[in-house]
């Protein structure tokens, strides 16, 4: 009884672990938009992905601000956490899961976009760049 | 040459020793004491966020003159006014006699030269008083005069209140020079007849007077309950030209996103111009926004701006010139004058995040009032 109570147990938790986080409706629907426009940029772009964002957020760049050569110098590696601007300002967490109202509002995101970029890259990110990215907060 | 008529011989005084400060010229005398050293100490050495301690002495120094005043009209026979106040006339023929070795009476109470000097020093303390209270009021934007005084008038006021400290500061000197050459001349300890109350009595002295303790203390009582009343109901009066609105929500949301957001009222109405028109290289980040939002924030910050308000704040930052670069508050002569004796590795301690985090000190930086009363830099850094 006891060993079958632990191994259910045990498999829930397994099961909640692997869950892919699944971002809520106007998170999925901003996701799309970018992904589409991409692909109204450069033929060449199929399709949005995870993977390839996590890549992009993940390393270093070159082009920006010398105190901010990745996207995790203010948003830490761990997109579940809170972040820090260099001003001090706590950085709502990146992960879609876990910042319900983010990836809500389109203002709000290409407002992002063309700041942040600018601070890591030196440059605007390009329709493809974005949407990968935006791919991979919205499966955390 | 003087009219007071019984002369004795300078260094053979007679006479018996008698009560001649009562209790409360003593307590007066050594309570005053206690409270101008507190004051002047505060008031000269102590860091800003000591100020109410300062408030705390003065305050007492006030009361004390408050007391004394009535004192002097309803006190024992040597602590009336009437009993020791001279013309200054009277006082210099009484001085130069003395300087020329010639016989002059021997007073039991204030000789002329120290009546001149009580009286100047509670004519000075009542200036600094009143003038404390008035850069309190203006400078500070605090205290019972807040809600009347300008900046303008208050540095004035405490530009007179630091000269007036250390004429204080002199005649505090002369004062302890005059007892000592006097207990030399006439052989008489001055600090312990201060004490005790006892001292020589011959020569000249005052009528006999009946002291009123009862009738002093309810008229005290009364004036220090009207004073401190009407103190209390105009110190919580809104402070004259000091902002107090918290900030305006788009404002606080976009710029509160990457830093902490200054009030409107630290900078010129120029500087917010150029601000917003270099948003895309704000002090070497990019902070864009939509134009419609940049309209919505001009209108705020100029509605806002240093010029629109007379607090400390916004009077010492309202000539931020907006040259080249983009002016920072924190690279200005004022802003570095006032956190000079801040460690840098205050600012560069967590909780405190840089420079630009003013609300991590100033409790009211949010609302622009930069109260002295408000600093507290976070403990976990002095430690």
């Amino acid at each position: 009884m006891t060993i079958r109570f632990i191994a259910v147990a045990a498999c829930t938790m397994l099961a909640a672990a692997n869950a892919v986080a699944q971002p809520n409706a106007k998170q999925q629907v901003l996701g799309s938009q970018y992904e589409a426009a991409a692909k109204a940029a450069d033929q060449a772009f199929k399709a949005a992905s995870a993977e390839r964002g996590r890549a992009f957020f993940m390393g270093k760049h070159t082009g920006g601000k010398a105190d901010s050569p990745s996207c995790t110098s203010c948003h830490t590696a761990d997109l579940t956490k809170t972040g820090k601007t260099r001003a001090g300002k706590d950085i709502e967490p990146m992960a879609a899961s876990v910042s319900p109202a983010r990836y809500t509002d389109a203002t709000q995101v290409e407002k992002w976009f063309k700041r942040n970029c600018a601070d890591v890259l030196g440059r605007e990110c390009t329709a493809g760049e974005k949407a990968d990215i935006l791919a991979f907060l919205l499966s955390l | 040459m003087l009219d007071r008529p019984t002369a004795i011989s300078d260094h053979a005084p007679t006479g018996s020793k008698a009560r001649v400060w009562d209790l409360g010229v003593r307590l007066f005398h050594w309570l005053l004491v206690a409270s101008v050293a507190g004051a002047m100490l505060t008031g000269f050495f102590a860091p800003r966020p000591w100020l109410d301690l300062h408030l705390v002495f003065g305050s007492a120094v006030a009361a004390l003159l408050l007391h004394r005043v009535v004192w002097g009209f309803a006190g024992s026979a040597y602590s009336r006014f009437s009993s020791f106040v001279v013309s200054p006339l009277f006082a210099l023929k009484y001085a130069v006699a003395l300087l020329r070795g010639r016989s002059v009476p021997h007073y039991a109470g204030h000789n002329p030269i120290g009546a001149m000097m009580i009286v100047t020093l509670l004519a000075v303390l009542t200036a600094l008083t009143i003038t404390g209270v008035v850069t309190l009021g203006g400078a500070l934007k605090d205290g019972p005069l807040g809600f009347v005084t300008s900046f303008a008038t208050g540095s004035t006021a405490k530009a007179i209140h630091v000269v007036l400290a250390y004429g204080l500061l002199a005649l505090i000197g002369g004062h302890l020079a005059g007892i000592a050459a006097e207990s030399i001349r006439t052989r008489e300890n001055l600090i312990a007849a201060m004490v005790s109350g006892r001292k020589r009595v011959s020569g000249p002295g005052p009528r006999t007077a009946t002291a009123h303790p009862f009738l002093a203390a309810v008229v005290v009582a009364s004036a220090s309950a009207g004073i401190g009343t009407i103190a209390v109901v105009a110190s919580n009066r809104p402070a004259l030209g000091v902002p107090t609105a918290a900030l305006e929500g788009t404002y606080a949301k976009e710029c509160g996103a990457c830093h902490a957001p200054h009030h409107p009222s630290i900078a010129p109405a120029a500087a917010w111009q150029a601000i917003l028109e270099r948003l895309d290289d704000h002090f070497g980040d990019n902070a864009e926004l939509d134009p419609a939002t940049v309209a919505q924030l001009r209108t705020y910050l100029l509605a806002q701006s240093a010029e629109q308000f007379d607090s400390k704040a916004a009077n010492i930052f309202r000539d931020v010139a907006a040259g080249e670069t983009l002016p920072r508050v924190t690279e200005t002569a004022s802003w570095k004058r006032l956190h000079r004796a801040i460690a840098s590795n205050v600012f560069q301690a967590k909780p405190v995040a840089g420079r630009v985090n003013c609300q991590a000190c100033h409790a009211d930086a949010a609302t622009g009032g930069f109260k002295p009363r408000n600093i507290s830099i976070p403990k976990e850094i002095t430690k």
